[in-house]
């Protein structure tokens, strides 16, 4: 019991990255039906942003607990998000606005493109900015006082306190979120122009807005993913937004992708899955070399099964 | 002008009973877009289908044609129930049109014709690699087909155009040839005259006639009230989801519901009023969407 | 950027225009008989006095090219009567000065880059340059000819087929002489002289007559095209190094054919592709007599051939079947999807985390030489006095393995199959309403996708001799899509060409290397956006691109009305 309680914390904060990250696919998707393939790099880019934050920071080293989580850790959020707006905005404005009008092959094959393009460009030219080490390998996160090493003992089940990080941002993230789509008047116009985009361009919304608005929600939390991502792992690597937006998108699909909160729950889901998956799975296909080859086999499982997610997406298109 | 010289011609029993749809009900959500419609087509006639915006006629044409499972509800096609796709709605022998045009734009008028001619061919991946014998024939008499339909519907000449510079009237009639490609029994046309000045309109008039005088039964959708009652033997106006009357041309036509319905009316002689407004009924135009 | 020179300035200008270009080239012509550099480093040698290199025979053409297009109209145009008037002279004659401006500009750079120093440029080169330059300045104070209308001259039907077969000799003696660059400088020069070339020729008028004499002598192209990739060996003189460049862009260009009739017919993104290859690849290992062989049955190649493409076709179906119900742009994620479960899952099954299959991440090696009726392909034979090596011998069969792959694609492209494809494309719902079974169609596309490339698979198998899961991951296949994209969706000498380009850049520009997935990354963004079509457009593609542009609508009818050849149906495909 033990261990099926330690794996479901385990589950829960694998899942809150891939929530954090699976809500850019879903947003995106909502209003310009576009799986935006970059949005992984997205992720993989705050982290360096984050990291760069903190080697601009002087690499702090021996600040106080206080100090480190309520001054630096917020700043290499900011950093991490800022980079991941801007590098996501400026996506959307030169690569994927051009095409609004052209076939569906066009923006997607672009997306592949600016996926490729911004592996390697932070492979190659991380390590050219002053002082910042070479991004060819994988580089060592920095160790914020007060949550990476920490833990706390539940009961038989220790929490990792990066987990608790993660769980805990993407709480806050989701209040946030609810906050903006629900209460603010640019959320209320995400809202409408994912249901008709025409109509609500002939209602006065400015749907560019909009459109920028949902890359920049994305991409923030997606930054804040990558953070977490640094501090639970303890590296953070070019290569690491390839697979975790593969596995977010799975998740946004397992929601239902368009749907906000079924980003969220799929997340989870799938975290759980794949955290279970590695206990419970008997024999040899239970050992964790598998685990990524089950959340995919899920993913085909849902499409197969419940085509609009478990909690059931704007609607799966026919035409 | 010309005769259509094979294939088309069906041997005509007018008290054939082809199309049946019986209690068909379509509801989205709360909505109720199509409510227990029951609607008969004979073999070789002219049924036409009128009715203000957003009463239920789009809806109830993607109930006929498979792009939507009835809610509740039977159709029946030449005495079977027709299988809710619509792959095979064409198959059993109903082809339809869009009202808005949904031609393959970057087709030529020839190749757009041949597409509809693929349910009754039978070239396969093997045929058309090795170029056997059936790929060949079939490629000719398709071919020969569809020059043929083309100059039915009065576009002798266009065949290599692309469709997307035809002009718009041609569009509309290439969709009628694309449509008979599939050797139905009966044509169903969404607004076949929507758009169009009173000289195509009567030209498409004289179309429809000559297709129902192939044999050939045919299902109009129309607004334009005097287009419908000039070609139509028998006509019923849905109001709201529902069948307000039935019947030949001329007592659908002085029907004062029917007219009221059209002009604005009150509320009590008309079928009880579901939920949502009528505008707003989103079934109409999802074809479109 | 382009500087707009009014049409009274040029008439205004025109002798002295002509005057300086005429100069212009005549000094770049005179600088190869001069040393373009000092010292022997750079460009294989362009240092002699009196004795140009092969490259600068090659480079001095495009001056001849201006010095002939300028010279003509003077001394001769009268005499040459029709044909002066469908040739476009000056708009040629223009580009062929650019051109040549951009060929020695990049040689130069490279002597600068080289020998380390803009110094190492001699007086030839400096001459060379001005030369251009002056040339390149002064012709587009011509005035512009016409639109040139070769291609509507009738021709007699001999003179057509011997435009193609001189066509075809060139572009093969161009692939011999390319392929020989060692260096990195000569080949990007020698790549700039080749796309001038080509770009004199489409401008002067003739690219647009072979276009319609290869149109009219379909069958005479295509086995033309076929001798040429053939003898191609023949130009190697044994040299294993070039036939083993050759037979891995078959390879790859094999596998980019197999992923456009996906991507370019139906119009589905596969992200995958490459498993399908590894998957063809994997199963031709495991059932050769490799030492490393993990099961006991070892058919003959042919039958291996069939089990690798019937493996990977099941694959495909299996992929295929749950998601191409859905949207497409799910099956581009899946597809995504299912080419890590098939890296993860070669590298598991190697006896620890799973049964034994594909010895985990080190592969299968030691895979046997393919021998048919006697015919080692490992060994070198001599043919027609001329060695042909172990990659020749499997460039030869890949050859075949293209051709197998060119005839499926382009008659199924140009049959009822491939005009539902086109209908899906196009409008999914209404293919449908028409009674087209798009899901049935789409998985046949997918699923023969499939079988193509576990063939194409199962040959790289023994021509690597060995099969790790690192080669196929998804990158790999991303560079396949980059293939289809930059050559042309669509189309099969586009994309021929894309996957020349992209296998053979890396090879030999190895100074790129480490940017070569940035600069695809790129290219693939540019090409969406400036481009989409890819270099050689596919008519309907085009159109799909650029759904506003009307004219080009007008324009591609009107090439359809008046050959009657390209979009229609009825046309096309090889008959066997």
């Amino acid at each position: 019991m033990e261990l099926f309680f330690q794996q479901l914390i385990n589950g829960l904060s694998l899942g809150a990255l891939y929530a954090l990250i699976a809500v850019g696919y879903t947003v995106v998707y909502g209003i310009v039906q576009l799986i935006n393939f970059a949005h992984g790099e997205i992720f993989m880019v705050g982290a360096f942003g984050a990291f760069g934050t903190w080697m601009i920071l002087g690499q702090p080293k021996d600040w106080s607990v206080a100090a480190s989580l309520f001054i630096l850790l917020p700043l290499m959020l900011l950093g991490g998000i800022v980079t991941s707006v801007a590098v996501a905005l400026l996506t959307e404005r030169f690569a994927y606005r051009p095409l609004r009008n052209a076939p569906r092959l066009a923006p997607l094959i672009t997306a592949i493109g600016v996926s490729v393009f911004l592996q390697e460009f932070v492979r190659l030219f991380y390590g050219r900015i002053p002082g910042f080490p070479d991004a060819k390998s994988a580089i060592a996160f920095p160790a914020i006082p007060g949550i990476s090493g920490e833990s706390i003992q539940v009961g038989g089940v220790l929490i990792q306190m990066p987990a608790v990080f993660t769980i805990g941002a993407l709480a806050v993230s989701t209040v946030f979120l609810w906050y903006f789509v629900n209460r603010t008047k640019t959320g209320r116009a995400m809202i409408a122009t994912s249901q008709d985009a025409d109509t609500a361009r002939l209602m006065g919304i400015d749907v560019d807005k909009v459109i920028v608005a949902a890359f920049g929600v994305g991409a923030g939390l997606a930054a804040i993913a990558g953070v977490a991502h640094g501090l639970s792992y303890g590296n953070i690597d070019f290569r690491m937004g390839f697979l975790a937006g593969l596995k977010a998108f799975t998740a946004a699909v397992l929601g239902g992708i368009g749907n906000i909160n079924g980003a969220v729950v799929g997340g989870l889901v799938l975290g759980i899955v794949e955290a279970m998956a590695t206990t419970f799975i008997p024999g040899q296909f239970g050992s964790s070399a598998w685990k990524d080859v089950w959340a995919f086999v899920l993913l085909i499982l849902v499409l197969v099964f419940r085509p609009q997610g478990l909690l059931g997406a704007k609607v799966v298109d026919r035409a | 002008m010309t005769q259509v010289t094979s294939g088309v011609g069906h041997h005509v029993d007018a008290s054939t009973l082809l199309l049946e749809a019986a209690h068909v009900t379509m509801r989205f959500g709360g909505l109720t877009a199509v409510n227990d419609v029951s609607l008969n087509v004979h073999a070789g006639e002219i049924f036409g289908l009128i009715g203000p915006n957003g009463a239920g006629k789009t809806t109830f044409f993607n109930c006929l044609t498979g792009l939507y499972k009835p809610t509740s509800g039977e159709v029946r096609f030449a005495g079977a129930v027709l299988p809710p796709q619509p792959r095979l709605v064409v198959r059993a022998g109903m082809a339809r049109t869009f009202q808005n045009i949904r031609l393959f734009h970057n087709m030529t008028a020839l190749e757009n014709v041949m597409v509809g001619m693929y349910s009754r061919t039978k070239t396969n991946a093997i045929d058309a690699v090795f170029r056997l014998p059936r790929h060949r024939r079939e490629e000719k008499e398709s071919t020969e087909r569809a020059r043929e339909l083309l100059d039915f519907v009065g576009l002798t000449g266009a065949a290599d155009m692309l469709s997307r510079n035809l002009p718009y009237g041609d569009q509309r009639r290439l969709e009628i040839a694309r449509a008979l490609a599939t050797d139905p029994k009966l044509l169903l046309l969404d607004e076949p005259t929507a758009g169009m000045n009173p000289q195509e309109t009567r030209q498409a008039e004289e179309l429809i006639f000559k297709i129902r005088d192939l044999g050939l039964a045919v299902l109009v959708i129309e607004h334009d009230m005097r287009f419908i009652f000039n070609l139509c033997d028998r006509v019923a106006c849905l109001v709201r989801g529902a069948v307000l009357v039935e019947g030949v041309g001329a007592v659908v036509q002085n029907d004062p519901r029917v007219i009221e319905a059209y002009i604005g009316a009150p509320a009590e002689e008309l079928p009880a009023p579901q939920v949502g407004q009528p505008g707003a009924n989103p079934g109409e135009g999802i074809a479109d969407a | 950027m382009r500087v707009i020179i009014s049409d009274q300035t040029k008439v205004q200008y025109r002798y002295p225009a002509r005057a300086v270009g005429i100069l212009g080239a005549v000094m770049v012509i005179v600088s190869i008989f001069l040393p373009w550099s000092y010292g022997q480093g750079a460009l294989d040698d362009v240092g002699f006095t009196g004795a140009p290199s092969p490259l600068q025979m090659f480079v001095v053409i495009l001056p001849v090219l201006v010095l002939v297009l300028l010279a003509i109209p003077l001394v001769g145009k009268q005499r040459l009567g029709k044909v002066a008037k469908v040739v476009a002279w000056n708009t040629s004659a223009k580009t062929a000065s650019i051109a040549t401006l951009v060929t020695v500009t990049i040689a130069l750079a490279a002597i600068a880059i080289e020998l380390k120093g803009l110094a190492n440029v001699e007086i030839g080169g400096w001459l060379a340059l001005i030369g251009a330059a002056l040339a390149a300045l002064a012709t587009p104070f011509l005035p512009d000819s016409p639109e040139p209308t070769l291609e509507r001259v009738k021709s007699p039907k001999w003179a057509q087929i011997v435009g193609i077969a001189v066509m075809m000799a060139a572009v093969l003696f161009a692939a011999a002489f390319a392929l020989n660059q060692t260096d990195a400088g000569a080949f990007l020069t020698y790549l700039a002289f080749l796309v001038g070339v080509v770009l004199v020729l489409r401008q002067f008028g003739v690219m647009g007559w072979i276009g319609i004499a290869g149109a009219n002598n379909n069958r005479v192209l295509v086995m033309s095209a076929f001798i040429v990739a053939f003898a191609f060996p023949f130009t190697q003189d044994g040299s294993d190094a070039n036939m083993s460049i050759a037979s891995q862009v078959l390879i790859f260009a094999a596998a980019a054919l197999g992923l456009n009739i996906v991507v370019g017919l139906v119009g589905l993104l596969d992200l995958g592709y490459i498993a399908f290859l590894g998957a063809g690849a994997f199963t031709a290992a495991v059932l050769s007599e490799s030492a490393f062989s993990t099961i006991d049955f070892h058919p003959p190649f042919i039958v291996t051939v069939l089990i690798a493409g019937a493996v990977s076709s099941l694959l495909g179906l299996l992929i295929g079947a749950p998601t191409l119900r859905v949207s497409g742009d799910y099956l581009a994620i899946v597809t995504l999807a299912f080419g890590e479960i098939f890296r993860i899952t070669m590298n598991n099954l190697d006896g620890n985390d799973g049964p034994n299959v594909t010895n985990g991440s080190n592969g299968i090696s030691g895979i046997p030489e393919l021998n048919f009726f006697g015919f080692d392909f490992g060994e070198v034979h001599t043919i027609l006095g001329v060695e042909i090596g172990r990659f020749a011998n499997y460039y030869w069969l890949m050859l075949v393995v293209i051709a197998l792959i060119i005839v499926v694609f382009m008659n199924l492209n140009y049959s009822r199959i491939g005009r539902g494809w086109v209908a899906i494309r196009e409008d999914e719902l209404a293919a449908e309403a028409m009674g087209v079974n798009t899901f049935a169609l789409k998985l046949l596309a997918f699923a023969g996708g499939a079988f193509l490339a576990g063939v194409a698979g199962a040959v790289k198998a023994h021509h690597d001799v060995s099969v790790t899961p690192d080669q196929y991951v998804f990158l790999e296949s991303a560079f396949l899509l980059a293939a289809v994209v930059l050559g042309g969706m669509g189309t099969v000498v586009g994309v021929l060409i894309g996957a020349t380009i992209l296998k053979l850049l890396p090879e030999k520009l190895r100074f790129f290397s480490d940017y070569r997935l940035l600069l695809f990354g790129l290219l693939m963004v540019i090409m969406m956006q400036f481009r989409p079509e890819g270099i050689i457009a596919d008519e309907r593609r085009q159109l799909e691109f650029h759904a506003e542009d009307e004219e080009l609508a007008e324009e591609i009818e009107e090439e359809l009305i008046t050959h009657h050849a390209h979009l229609n149906p009825e046309r096309k495909g090889f008959e066997l």
